[in-house]
């Protein structure tokens, strides 16, 4: 309440020029939440399934169609497709993603052109390079964030719009589920409920309509255990652990500071590599090395058909016909719950309490997931989209 | 400078909120503001200016506001006045609890007794009538804005009693943005409360919200508060809350005034996009349903449609929202392209509950008992005034608001003349015109020497029926071509003449409706959404004939009427009246345009009337 209060005379104040006469019919906010729209698609991918949302949103960065969005499961499709303000609905491909800054470019792509060459699309778009120099909002600055939350626009129908203040410009230090968030650089808290589901890769801009950051996702404060609402800035850096060997051929920890920039900058032009990290990143999960039967059904259940010779599972004693039941005190109904819980909330290192059915006995046993090998011999293959 | 002052007050408070427990909350705010009193501010006078605006608008609703309380004062919802004798709108959802009889609490402090009028459910909206303490006096209302004129990024005041957390029922304001318009919200259990061309606000909405008013920053009325979007969060704020737009609350205002359960509609045609997958959304039609207006009207399965009621189509959403705002048995206009042909239409729309979701009518004939006119057994409170203005029937909220603006408009109507006296035979003598043909006409409405009524019509030729001995179809429905107009003409005569008394089978208000009267010269109009003339209807029943009369809202003159010789088969016979003349004091139309199927049938010019008495 008291928040609330200050809000309004702090956005009395900032909103000199435009609160002058009842001449607020020429509200600036109806103009800027326009333009900003045409910046600015409506993306789906993949999910649908388990609380994991198959719609997001994205900010178009270049008149071609590169789009920044956020490093979500929404992306593991074949078949990603974003619908523009004037209501076209396009393909689209991922050019690059960085878990560890959550973000994202992906480009529309037209039927009958290649990824890579113009296409003439000309759309309206945000200058990444422009918006990365600014310096950062400070703390009681005005934003507006657009975003498809909810899912609330398909089509041609305008993202929603809210208005908060900057409440903090710190460090994040989140977790989503029960797993830590990758992201653990600088973000802007913003008092409004910006991160609802699909939000994410939304816009924060400022007043004047310029980017300030990427809306990020649900997920809760380690400390508070409240929900964030919260935008990864375009200024954002990171420090990733680089896994490099040394002259003695053994692996070392190195730093590599990447900025959303320089990610940005390589990413539309499909330059980003990833570097060889320590951790696992969230999306993929640790790696467990069990087999289960075909999985055929909406709700085959999680039954092991086999485990990876030399794998977590073989070394945990995962056997072939075992049911599993439990994860972590999680009830497994079938394979696919399995996999969504084990990518949602795992990664390499972690100890799990797997409780099978053995015969006709229940058995717990510890699995202590592992990074997974180079190649995985038989990927997922990615959850059927709903595209609307 | 000062912005740097603002800031850390700004945070400093947000500290002493979140320390201090939520009981003491008043305690931090006052606090707050002895910090900020001390220091010389110097704000901008237009912010000031600003600041004092809202204050002004808040001032000037903030008596409407109502607090929605179950008989005995506790509290189930928000709603607000919208008339100086008390009616108030607010949500289906909030008055499902109360039954037709609740209370109402006001800012003044004082709970007053209310009893539902009319009722949306579909479009989750009702309508109540607080009773004055003092007989007639006059309640705060406010105004009602245009919703159509929101923009997303406006101002927007919410107001109500989220929580019941003001025990006097002082109402709580919060203040945010519009995030979104025309939105579509599908329905909530049962093909209820379903959400169409809403407007979606960040201003924050709770729990007791729900049926409080949406206000722009005039203090003007755009829309009743009462869903929100939620998911992980809890059902609490989650900065997405839908308001029902008050344009289309005001598509309905006329039934629920009238007593009405009124009830949303279809098209009689499913809609659906061409192709999913196509680059732009293109909407046509899937299927019509057999016997609808809409097969009458020709629309067949991949017609494009490209605009409905004046809007154009670009989704499926867009679709829904405008189809949602109308009542059952609107005329829409709708246009349609087959071959590149583009073609407008009226198509009378379906009922949306009894046709379609004929599973769950039982439920929804509750709370009114089958039996009407009855004494009913009332819930605690009976005997009240309240419950004086409460008469149940079936297809009706609240039949008592029936009966008042039936006989209110009759009353009206009755100014223009009373042809209660005229009871005897009518003749009317002039030209007319079918086509290319032009002649002279009469036509005559009296009893023959057995004292059966008949009418005469001469146009080119002479017809003759017994509106009380002739029931086959074929013949009322006569001359051919006319979709029955001597049959009209009869119950046109009985209904000036006898009024209620006429029509044993029904005599009703059907709440308000377009008519679309076309040009006098018989000249193409550019497009039927400019013909849209808004009248109030009354629904009789005589016989098997059912008719539809169509009252200008502007000043209560008859414009126009629909009977129906077989209402499933066929289409009514369409009259229109238009120049209205003094004849012995009666004002009477004296040009008359007969429309069936899409076309006209005849234009009649009158000369001359002749009304005996009997």
């Amino acid at each position: 309440m008291t928040t609330r209060y200050g809000n309004w005379l702090l956005a009395a104040l900032l909103a000199v020029p435009f609160t002058a006469t009842p001449a607020r019919a020429a509200d600036p906010f109806n103009e800027l939440a326009e333009k900003t729209n045409q910046k600015m698609v409506k993306v789906f991918g993949a999910g649908g399934f388990s609380r994991l949302n198959n719609y997001g949103t994205g900010i178009i960065i270049s008149p071609d169609g590169h789009i920044l969005t956020v490093a979500s499961q929404l992306l593991d499709t074949s078949e990603l497709v974003v619908h523009l303000y004037d209501g076209q609905r396009l393909k689209a491909q991922v050019l690059a993603v960085e878990p560890e800054l959550d973000a994202a470019i992906i480009k529309i792509r037209l039927d009958g052109k290649k990824i890579e060459e113009p296409n003439g699309l000309k759309l309206d778009y945000f200058d990444f390079a422009e918006a990365a120099k600014r310096p950062h909002a400070e703390t009681g600055d005005w934003v507006l964030a657009l975003s498809n939350t909810f899912e609330i626009a398909l089509r041609d129908e305008p993202l929603s719009l809210q208005r908060g203040v900057v409440m903090a410009y710190t460090k994040l230090a989140a977790r989503r589920g029960v797993f830590e968030f990758p992201y653990t650089g600088e973000v802007y808290v913003v008092d409004a409920i910006t991160n609802n589901p699909g939000a994410a890769g939304g816009a924060l801009i400022n007043r004047k309509g310029e980017l300030l950051g990427v809306i990020g996702r649900e997920i809760k404060n380690t400390l508070s255990d409240t929900w964030m609402n919260y935008a990864i800035p375009v200024t954002a850096k990171v420090d990733i652990k680089e896994l490099v060997k040394d002259k003695d051929g053994k692996d070392q920890e190195k730093i590599v500071t990447e900025t959303m920039l320089s990610f940005v900058t390589k990413g539309m032009k499909g330059e980003y590599k990833r570097v060889n990290r320590t951790t696992t990143a969230i999306g993929e999960g640790g790696y467990h090395g069990i087999v289960f039967v075909p999985n055929i059904l909406d709700r085959t259940p999680a039954y092991v058909e086999d485990v990876v010779p030399g794998s977590p599972a073989a070394k945990a004693g995962f056997r072939p016909d075992d049911l599993v039941s439990f994860v972590d005190g999680e009830p497994i109904a079938s394979i696919n719950v399995f996999n969504t819980w084990i990518k949602k909330n795992t990664r390499s290192g972690q100890v799990l309490r797997v409780e099978v059915r053995r015969g006709e006995a229940l058995q717990t046993i510890e699995l202590t997931l592992g990074a997974h090998p180079a190649k995985t011999a038989t990927p997922q293959p990615a959850p059927m989209p709903k595209t609307p | 400078m000062t912005r740097f002052v603002f800031r850390a007050l700004a945070r400093v408070r947000l500290l002493l909120a979140i320390a201090v427990p939520s009981g003491l909350a008043v305690a931090a705010i006052a606090l707050g503001s002895a910090a900020a009193a001390p220091g010389p501010i110097d704000v901008e006078k237009s912010v000031l200016d600003a600041q004092a605006e809202r204050i002004a608008a808040i001032k000037k609703v903030f008596p409407a506001v109502v607090a929605v309380c179950m008989q005995g004062g506790q509290g189930v919802g928000s709603g607000v006045i919208i008339t100086p004798d008390g009616y108030a709108l607010t949500n289906f959802h909030v008055v499902q609890p109360t039954g037709p009889l609740m209370q109402a609490g006001l800012a003044d402090g004082v709970l007053y007794d209310a009893v539902l009028v009319g009722t949306d459910k579909v479009g989750d909206v009702s309508l109540i009538k607080l009773l004055p303490k003092e007989k007639d006096k006059p309640f705060p209302f406010v105004k009602l804005g245009d919703s159509d004129k929101v923009r997303i990024g406006d101002w927007s005041l919410a107001m109500g009693n989220p929580f019941s957390l003001a025990m006097d029922f002082t109402p709580t304001v919060t203040y945010g943005i519009i995030s979104g318009t025309n939105r579509y919200q599908p329905p909530e259990g049962k093909g209820l409360l379903e959400y169409t061309d809403c407007i979606q606000i960040e201003t924050s909405i709770n729990p007791g919200n729900s049926g409080g008013p949406l206000f722009n920053m005039q203090g003007e009325l755009i829309g009743i508060n009462g869903r929100g979007s939620f998911e992980k969060r809890g059902r609490v704020n989650s900065g997405v809350g839908y308001a029902i737009s008050i344009n289309q609350i005001k598509n309905f205002l006329g039934h629920m005034r009238a007593g009405i359960d009124t009830d949303h509609a279809t098209l009689g045609a499913t809609v659906g996009t061409a192709s999913e997958d196509a680059l732009l959304t293109q909407m046509v039609i899937k299927q019509v349903l057999e016997g609808s207006d809409a097969e009458r009207r020709g629309l067949k399965e991949g017609d494009q449609l490209s605009s409905f009621a004046g809007r154009n189509l670009s989704s499926t959403n867009q679709y829904k929202n405008i189809l949602g705002i109308f009542p059952k048995e609107w005329r829409v206009p709708l246009t349609l392209r087959r071959n590149n042909e583009r073609r407008e239409t009226l198509v009378r729309l379906m009922g949306n509950i009894a046709t379609e979701k004929e599973p769950v009518k039982k439920e929804l004939d509750t709370p009114a008992p089958p039996t009407p006119k009855l004494p009913v057994v009332l819930p605690k409170g009976g005997g009240t005034d309240a419950a004086k203005l409460y008469i149940p029937k079936k297809g009706y909220a609240n039949w008592y608001f029936n009966e008042l603006e039936r006989d209110k408009l009759l009353a009206e109507v009755k100014k223009q003349g009373d042809f209660s006296t005229a009871n005897g035979a009518w003749v009317a003598e002039g030209q007319y015109t079918m086509g290319e043909r032009k002649g002279d006409f009469r036509f005559e409405i009296a009893e023959n020497k057995d004292a059966d009524t008949f009418v005469n019509l001469k146009l080119n030729i002479e017809h003759k029926l017994a509106p009380l001995k002739d029931t086959d179809h074929r013949l009322q429905a006569e001359p051919i071509g006319s979709g029955g107009l001597m049959l009209a003409l009869y119950h046109w005569n009985r209904f000036l003449t006898l009024g209620a008394k006429g029509f044993e089978g029904g005599f009703a208000h059907g709440g308000t409706e377009p008519l679309y009267p076309f040009p006098v010269d018989g000249s193409a109009p550019k497009s039927l959404v400019d013909l849209r003339t808004d009248c109030a209807v009354i629904k009789t029943k005589h016989g098997s004939t059912e008719c539809k009369w169509y009252f200008s809202l502007k000043d209560n003159s008859l414009i126009g009427f629909e009977t129906y010789t077989d209402k499933e088969k066929e289409d009514p016979c369409e009259v229109y009246f238009s120049d209205y003349k003094a004849v012995e004091g009666k004002q009477l139309p004296h040009r008359i345009e007969v429309r069936f199927k899409d076309k006209r049938y005849a234009m009649l010019t009158v000369n001359k009337y002749t009304l005996a008495k009997k």
